[in-house]
């Protein structure tokens, strides 16, 4: 495991130490960095904090509080980047840690209410681990330095902990998660289910009610917490107008990746709120349906929750999928069901190369206009929703079969 | 009858102006610039003292103006109408310090009394509104998001005592407005002549907006002298530089479009080896201009003003001693010890000119360039600011300012009022000092920052700066163009957004053996600036509605049809085998099912 995790940190450092105009260029990309996540902005918001001047009380920061007295402990990004390469790094390999950890207790193949026949064909957490330090999405991440890495490390531990059956720091993780990019609080329902099967058996809780009872104290303790320490902080409740509102009301349409910012440039004005709301619904819609279908295994519902969020959050960006992509090798054992795998990878690679080169296109050579760029997003959002669909239906197949052991290898429909 | 009534109380009426006669006068000052340019300011000041103009009763003041002033409480206005970039490097400093000018378009600043900032922003949306009426500028679009506060570059120029506390000082800026002919009328309408008689009938929309740089100001303030009631004053400010040998052509006859003049009008350089007949080589400015009033303002001054002053010449022209002048009869010289200015007191009956004819630069008497224009006096600061950067999702400002003095530093206040879309990241604000060897660069004594909010407010960034003698000063700060919604686009979107100029004021000197133009605040703006943004497809909303939707609905109905609907295998599907033949085969079924269904019935 060292030895992933050193040569993981090498290549970085090296990437770092020998490109050293790499992290700037990555950090001014829209596809690497959001409004939300920008370290740009981030460095904005800490100039403005460290000199007294409210950062929420202007249009550029959107990123929780805690970050910033975080960074200002670190020397200045800009005279010694070194501390802050460092940083990221870490959290990069203590995110593979926990991917490491979830793959190594097999929870993916089985459950504690099923128990795939496939399951012995997985990887191990050592390839998990290495899938998604080695993936070009997770360095560019790191790289571009987006605060939404501590998003991606928080989850993934959260689902580690739950895994390993300590629900309160499980919960304890997903608030921080939430707490800084709120999307994860949706992640609740299906996290709380995984907690509540993984129990440690001295200390079971046998009824569900009281379980999620519990575990809802201790996220909204640990939340009023964070926001009580950030209100410290800022000295006001700006911050959650200028932090979490502005994901509510998508007040900055800086391009990304996602669905929503062309949408939302174009819209008339009068549905703008109406579009909003079915937008948000849409996204949470996906929550109790699939922690209800896919009960017996709550880390799939997790697995497809993730990849939907990646594709149809407010501001998407490439640090999402590799969040995505990072857990789906954990679904090795279904990857024969998988029917259009190589339609979708070829999608999301073919709009992963075409993004950049019509976003140049249209912001530098004036060549092309906005449509270029949307349509790259639009197909980069369907090779998306059609891996994530397909893996949703090698699952579902997967816990059929079981059932149906007869019917494996055999044609089969849907009614 | 009638007319001999009125022959009777004209005297009358003069005798009644004279007695109140440092109430109101105008004066217009011709000042030819290099490079055949010709600097005219009008300045139109009237006065009415505080009770009177509480008591609603106007005499000089502009009823129109006065009524909104009191009625949303305005102590101080200022107000811009600007066109055109003043060229310092070749015309030198500004008229009247630069305290008379805006930027481009349209600016305005006052001071309102109030006892919030809500009912100053209430008062200040009101003055807006009914000054936008007023003066036919779109100054109703001055809304909270090109409004702000200054805080170190505005100082009351009146006299307002103790009640500064609940005045609130409130700034705007149009930098799109184009300042033209519907703004000059009522101007003059606000003059008690208006424009009828004295020095304002040579104001003529046609010259003023094709002047190279010309700007109108209002400033009204209240001053007390000691001793004496406090009086509420209006000065009507106009400057504008004429380009002497375009405002010299005859306006076309008939015939608007502009043609070459023909060929033995140019002005050829004849000493160059080449020149001849059909070629010809420029000559450049230092040959002189003859002109007089008439050519360049296209009419003569129709008298005096009868409510003005009459102690104060009208017109008055900086030109050294040894220039010959010519003027219509009746005129008065009174020519300045100085040796640099004369004035005119004009006839207050029929037309005046002025004619400056061409003196020769060869033979006995040769004069030079020297003797036609005053050297013009070198300004304090020089300041230009321009965009960096290319593409359309970042960019740079870059200010270049400039100390000429040799021997003072300079002290100014740098104010940018920018727009809440040029999101500007003020921790890439850096100042790079040239010039001066040892010079550190943090040259920056203060910064005050209001940091802008999306479609709330714009940024407001203030520095007092402090620049060594003989330096350069280089102000950086990156920012990034936001996109907008495609509805907040003006209809020329590709044409780009205009950032207003920043205000410079130069902070007067302290030090105790300063010359007395150091002793008074001056000030100086920069151009505006055209920002490009990025710009959607304006023709797509319909389409892109329909495409994301379709995106998103085919994501959730594939997900919604594996999570609701059941797996069979396809044999055992109620809809028979899978497959497109067996499709086709279970809809032959189905149809033959209902036409035998149907034929039962029918029967």
């Amino acid at each position: 495991m060292a030895g992933l995790y050193g040569a993981a940190a090498a290549l970085r450092l090296a990437l770092f130490t020998f490109f050293p105009a790499l992290p700037d260029l990555l950090t001014s990309r829209v596809e690497v960095s959001t409004p939300v996540t920008s370290f740009k902005r981030l460095q904005e918001g800490l100039f403005l904090y460290n000199h007294n001047v409210s950062p929420y009380d202007g249009g550029v920061y959107h990123q929780a509080p805690l970050l910033l007295p975080l960074f200002s402990l670190l020397p200045d990004a800009s005279a010694y980047p070194f501390f802050t390469y460092l940083l990221y790094i870490l959290v990069d390999i203590a995110t593979a840690d926990a991917l490491y950890k979830i793959a190594e207790s097999g929870e993916a193949a089985a459950s504690k209410l099923f128990t795939s026949a496939r399951k012995d064909r997985r990887w191990g957490g050592y390839v998990v681990a290495a899938i998604f330090l080695f993936n070009p999405f997770t360095i560019a991440t790191c790289l571009g330095r987006p605060t939404n890495v501590f998003t991606t490390c928080a989850i993934l531990h959260a689902v580690a902990k739950a895994i390993s059956g300590n629900p309160l720091t499980s919960m304890l993780a997903l608030s921080f998660a939430s707490y800084l990019s709120m999307y994860p609080v949706l992640l609740l329902p299906p996290l709380i289910l995984l907690a509540y099967d993984r129990q440690n058996p001295a200390n079971r809780i046998t009824s569900l009610a009281q379980f999620t009872g519990i575990t809802l104290l201790t996220i909204a303790a640990s939340l009023s917490t964070l926001f009580t320490a950030s209100w410290l902080l800022t000295g006001s409740w700006e911050f959650f107008a200028s932090t979490y509102g502005i994901q509510l009301t998508l007040n900055d349409l800086t391009p990304n990746v996602g669905l929503w910012w062309y949408f939302f440039i174009e819209m008339f004005d009068s549905f703008r709120s109406f579009f909003l709301g079915v937008f948000w619904l849409h996204l949470s819609s996906y929550v109790g349906g699939l922690s209800i279908r896919i009960r017996s295994q709550p880390l799939a519902a997790i697995t497809i929750l993730l990849g939907i969020f990646s594709i149809f959050k407010p501001y998407p960006s490439i640090a999402d999928i590799s969040l995505s992509l990072a857990v789906v090798p954990l679904y090795r054992h279904v990857f024969p069901l998988m029917r259009y795998t190589f339609f979708a990878a070829s999608t999301i690679l073919y709009s992963a190369f075409l993004g950049p080169a019509f976003y140049y296109l249209w912001i530098y050579a004036g060549s092309g206009n906005a449509n270029f760029f949307y349509a790259i997003t639009l197909v980069w959002s369907l090779g998306q929703s059609l891996l994530v669909s397909d893996l949703t239906f090698a699952v579902l197949r997967d816990e059929w079969e079981v059932e149906r052991p007869e019917m494996v290898g055999k044609e089969i429909r849907q009614i | 009858m009638m007319t001999s009534l009125f022959s009777y109380l004209i005297p009358l009426f003069l005798f009644f102006s004279n007695v109140f006669a440092s109430d109101y006068h105008e004066q217009l000052n011709l000042k030819p610039l290099p490079q055949s340019s010709l600097l005219a300011s009008f300045n139109f000041r009237s006065n009415t003292t505080l009770s009177q103009f509480e008591a609603h009763n106007f005499r000089y003041f502009p009823r129109s103006l006065g009524q909104i002033l009191q009625h949303v409480g305005t102590r101080e206005l200022h107000l811009r109408f600007s066109l055109g970039r003043w060229d310092a490097e070749s015309w030198g400093a500004r008229p009247w310090d630069g305290t008379k000018e805006g930027g481009t378009g349209v600016e305005l600043w006052a001071w309102l009394e109030a006892d919030t900032e809500e009912q100053a922003d209430l008062k200040w949306l009101t003055l807006t509104n009914a000054l936008s009426g007023l003066f036919c500028a779109s100054l109703n679009f001055i809304d909270e998001t090109r409004t702000t506060r200054p805080v170190m570059s505005f100082q009351p120029e009146g006299d307002h005592g103790s009640n500064l506390d609940n005045l609130h000082l409130l700034h705007g800026v149009l930098p799109h407005e184009i300042v033209c002919t519907e703004n000059l009328t009522p101007f003059l309408k606000l003059l008690p002549c208006k424009g009828k008689a004295g020095i304002s009938s040579l104001l003529d929309g046609h010259k003023l907006f094709d002047a190279s740089w010309q700007s109108m100001a209002i400033d009204v303030r209240p001053v007390c002298a000691q001793g004496q009631e406090c009086v509420l004053q209006i000065e009507q400010t106009i400057d504008m530089v004429l380009d002497i040998e375009r405002s010299k052509r005859p306006r076309a006859q008939g015939n608007p479009i502009p043609r070459p003049p023909p060929g033995h009008d140019l002005k050829c350089n004849a000493t160059k080896p080449y020149h001849s007949g059909d070629t010809c080589f420029p000559s450049d400015f230092a040959e002189g201009e003859d002109w007089s009033i008439d050519q360049i303002f296209g009419k003569f001054l129709r008298g005096t003003c009868p409510l003005t002053d009459p102690n104060v010449p009208a017109v008055c022209i900086h030109v050294p001693e040894r220039r010959d002048i010519f003027t219509t009869a009746n005129a008065v010289e009174l020519k300045n010890s100085d040796g640099l200015s004369r004035c005119y007191q004009v006839p207050s009956e029929g037309e005046f000119s002025m004619i400056l004819p061409r003196m020769s630069r060869e033979g006995d008497n040769a004069k030079t360039i020297a003797d036609e224009t005053v050297e013009p006096e070198t300004p304090l600061l020089y300041a230009e600011r321009s965009l960096t950067g290319h593409g359309q999702e970042r960019g740079g400002v870059q200010s270049i300012l400039t100390n000429p003095s040799p021997d003072t530093a300079v002290e100014f206040v740098y104010m940018e009022s920018l727009p809440w879309f040029m999101r500007i990241y003020l921790h890439t604000l850096k100042a790079r000092v040239e010039g001066a060897p040892g010079v550190k660069d943090d040259i920056i004594e203060e910064i005050y920052y209001r940091p802008a909010l999306d479609r709330a407010r714009g940024t407001q960034l203030e520095l007092r700066v402090r620049i060594p003698p003989a330096s350069i000063v280089f102000l950086t700060y990156d920012f990034e163009k936001s996109i907008l919604r495609y509805t907040e686009y003006p209809p020329d979107a590709n044409r780009g957004f205009d950032v207003a100029a920043s205000i410079i004021t130069i902070l007067p000197s302290t030090s105790p053996g300063a010359p007395p133009l150091r002793l008074r605040i001056s000030n100086l703006r920069t151009t505006s600036l055209l920002l490009s943004l990025p710009t959607p497809d304006f023709s797509m909303p319909y389409n892109v509605i329909i495409f994301t939707s379709t995106a998103i609905a085919l994501a959730f109905g594939g997900l919604y049809n594996l999570l609701v609907r059941r797996f069979v295998g396809a044999d055992e599907s109620p809809e028979g085998a899978g497959g497109l033949k067996g499709k086709l085969a279970f809809l032959v079924k189905r149809l033959s099912a209902k036409f035998k269904g149907a034929k039962v019935r029918t029967e």
